[in-house]
């Protein structure tokens, strides 16, 4: 009984202290940029860290490469727009945007039963570009490269139009992700995973874990949360179209995970602060930058290349400490 | 029969700089153990060096061409000395990162420069055709034909009979053993990264008839990935064969199945593959027989 309460009370205490560590950077945020503003940014922040929470699980604890998990947040925002649109009340389109993202996590998972390593990550690639084709093609459902515009999500007399309700529903989803999470990696889930990540062979051999199933529950779940953020996130961008989930979405993604580090639950939170963050850094920065070659949109990819390179080289383990 | 013959020699040419790419990747991971995201960058950035120097500074072509790739083959080197040995002995992760980074930067100081974001090139020879009779082939397709051919058997020799090939050959079978043969490994590595970066340099000149030279021509490089994977990710002549395969595949899509499947043909057989043939499928081929 007392074993409960405590795991439930260090779930909540992990949720409520990532949650507080936010705060200050909130109410800069508030302070220099202006409440609407620095809520949606915040809004944004909070929605990447739960697909951040899928990357933990798949890239830090069960130690797979993953070049897909764009692919997925765009099922989960796909799925979600059509319903929506179509007046599907989100209690019910946001548990089948979850359901299809962790389906496609299971698909793009499949040739893990026999791989790994690099084989695995190029098989998640193709997923990715499938899914990206996919998505462009199918044009009567997706309406291809023009994209679709999504209505606020709102159900019954609650609408979240404005960015104070977007930011708590976000807030609500993530500590509730977060949970959910720390339960399912402080489990016999999360030990199998852990195990899979250090020694495969060993891990199947010596302890009777089943390396498939394990890597199986890690994109399932991984595929879940990338779901629910790609959910949210339709909602409040308003507009989807396939080329906001390229490759270089699930770069950004993994490159999250890293800033934050990949091993723990907060290093999404935190890697979603600075990836979030970073492009405005960067256009602060440019702006900084003497010359009119500067205005070119090369000279940001450069810089947020640059960034990408210094980070890695200089911090290999990530920004968080272990 | 005749339009067969036409699509299957534009498909074989693509093939060939498909085969190209996933040679210059799949020389730097058996050598470096690093996955290199970056060699699509390399190929528009050697493809525009040549570029520049032709249409820029008035060169000659041919002397444009083997500036640029002698170029990337130091701009390779260079990398590999400052910042991609780092990555040796990392996790896949890392290099995956390091390498995309520095494929952004490259492309973003492309995209910089005004004349190279606003136009098209292409190089001189492109609208050439051969007439044989009935059969009418572009002149340029069997260019990178002819010239893959050339670059196999220039690349077999360097591996078999030279003595910088026989040592970055025993480096990426055991860089441990071979160290102790007296390899000097760390060079071994400058020099697979020289290699791949002038490779892919090539992949991009021979493109550049084909497609024009700009900024999204690296995108290429998504495609030599499924080749390299195709040829086991670990066999050179695999990985080019794969590039072949996989040009003809989705040359003979194009031309059968609806529009639009054709680009995600490569994928799907990827996946494929990586299904029914996990070690790659000339090793599941060999296991068969």
């Amino acid at each position: 009984m007392s074993g409960v309460r405590e795991r439930v009370a260090t779930g909540l205490e992990a949720g409520l202290g990532a949650g507080l560590a936010v705060v200050p950077f909130l109410a800069l945020a508030v302070a220099v940029l202006g409440a609407d503003y620095a809520f949606g940014q915040a809004t944004l922040v909070l929605t990447y860290a739960i697909a951040g929470l899928g990357l933990v699980i798949i890239v830090g604890q069960a130690g797979q490469i993953t070049l897909g998990h764009g692919a997925l947040f765009a099922l989960g925002a796909y799925v979600e727009a059509l319903l929506a649109v179509r007046g599907v009340p989100p209690v019910l389109s946001i548990p089948a945007a979850v359901v299809v993202a962790a389906l496609g996590g299971m698909l793009a998972s499949l040739p893990a039963r026999r791989l790994g390593g690099l084989y695995f990550g190029m098989s998640t690639l193709a997923f990715a570009l499938i899914v990206e084709e996919g998505l462009v093609r199918w044009e009567s459902l997706t309406r291809g490269g023009a994209g679709l515009a999504v209505p606020a999500l709102a159900w019954g007399d609650f609408s979240a139009r404005t960015p104070g309700a977007q930011l708590a529903v976000s807030a609500i989803a993530l500590v509730l992700a977060l949970l959910a999470c720390r339960r399912w990696v402080s489990g016999r889930a999360g030990r199998a995973w852990r195990a899979v990540r250090e020694d495969e062979v060993a891990a199947a051999e010596a302890c009777g874990i089943d390396p498939a199933a394990a890597k199986l529950s890690a994109f399932v779940i991984g595929g879940g949360l990338a779901g629910l953020a790609g959910a949210l996130y339709a909602h409040w961008i308003g507009f989807i179209s396939p080329d906001q989930f390229g490759l270089m979405f699930s770069f950004e993604l993994l490159m999250l995970v890293f800033i934050g580090g990949a091993r723990r639950l907060s290093g999404a939170l935190w890697g979603a602060l600075v990836i979030v963050s970073l492009p405005q850094v960067i256009a602060l920065l440019r702006d900084a930058l003497p010359g009119e070659w500067t205005r070119s949109a090369g000279v940001e990819a450069m810089l947020f290349g640059a960034v990408i390179v210094a980070v890695v080289l200089l911090r290999p383990q990530g920004l968080a400490r272990r | 029969m005749l339009a067969l013959i036409q699509v299957l020699t534009s498909g074989i040419a693509i093939g060939c700089v498909y085969g190209l790419v996933a040679l210059s990747f799949v020389l730097i991971y058996k050598a470096t153990e690093t996955v290199s995201f970056m060699q699509g960058d390399l190929l528009m950035v050697g493809a525009f060096a040549a570029v520049a120097l032709q249409v820029g500074a008035g060169w000659p072509l041919w002397l444009a061409a083997s500036a640029a790739v002698a170029g990337m083959a130091g701009l390779g080197a260079l990398l590999e000395r400052t910042v991609l040995r780092r990555a040796i002995g990392q996790p896949h992760l890392v290099a995956v990162l390091l390498t995309f980074g520095l494929g952004l930067m490259l492309r973003g100081t492309v995209t910089a420069v005004p004349a190279a974001s606003h136009d098209m090139y292409r190089l001189p020879f492109a609208d050439a055709v051969l007439w044989l009779g009935p059969l009418v082939l572009s002149l340029s397709h069997l260019l990178v034909i002819g010239a893959t051919v050339v670059l196999a058997a220039l690349l077999t020799m360097f591996f078999r009979h030279t003595r910088a090939g026989l040592a970055l050959r025993a480096c990426s079978e055991d860089a441990r053993v071979a160290a102790l043969m007296g390899v000097p490994v760390a060079a071994m590595h400058t020099l697979a990264w020289a290699l791949g970066a002038a490779l892919a340099a090539v992949a991009g000149l021979l493109l550049a008839p084909i497609t024009f030279v700009h900024l999204d021509m690296g995108l290429i490089a998504l495609k030599a990935f499924p080749a390299a994977v195709l040829g086991g990710l670990f066999s050179l002549p695999g990985a080019l064969v794969g590039g072949v395969f996989l040009g003809v595949a989705e040359a003979l899509a194009g031309l059968m199945l609806p529009e639009g499947v054709k680009d995600v043909v490569p994928y799907a057989l990827l996946m494929l593959a990586l299904l029914l043939f996990p070690d790659g499928l000339a090793n599941g081929w060999r296991r068969r027989r």
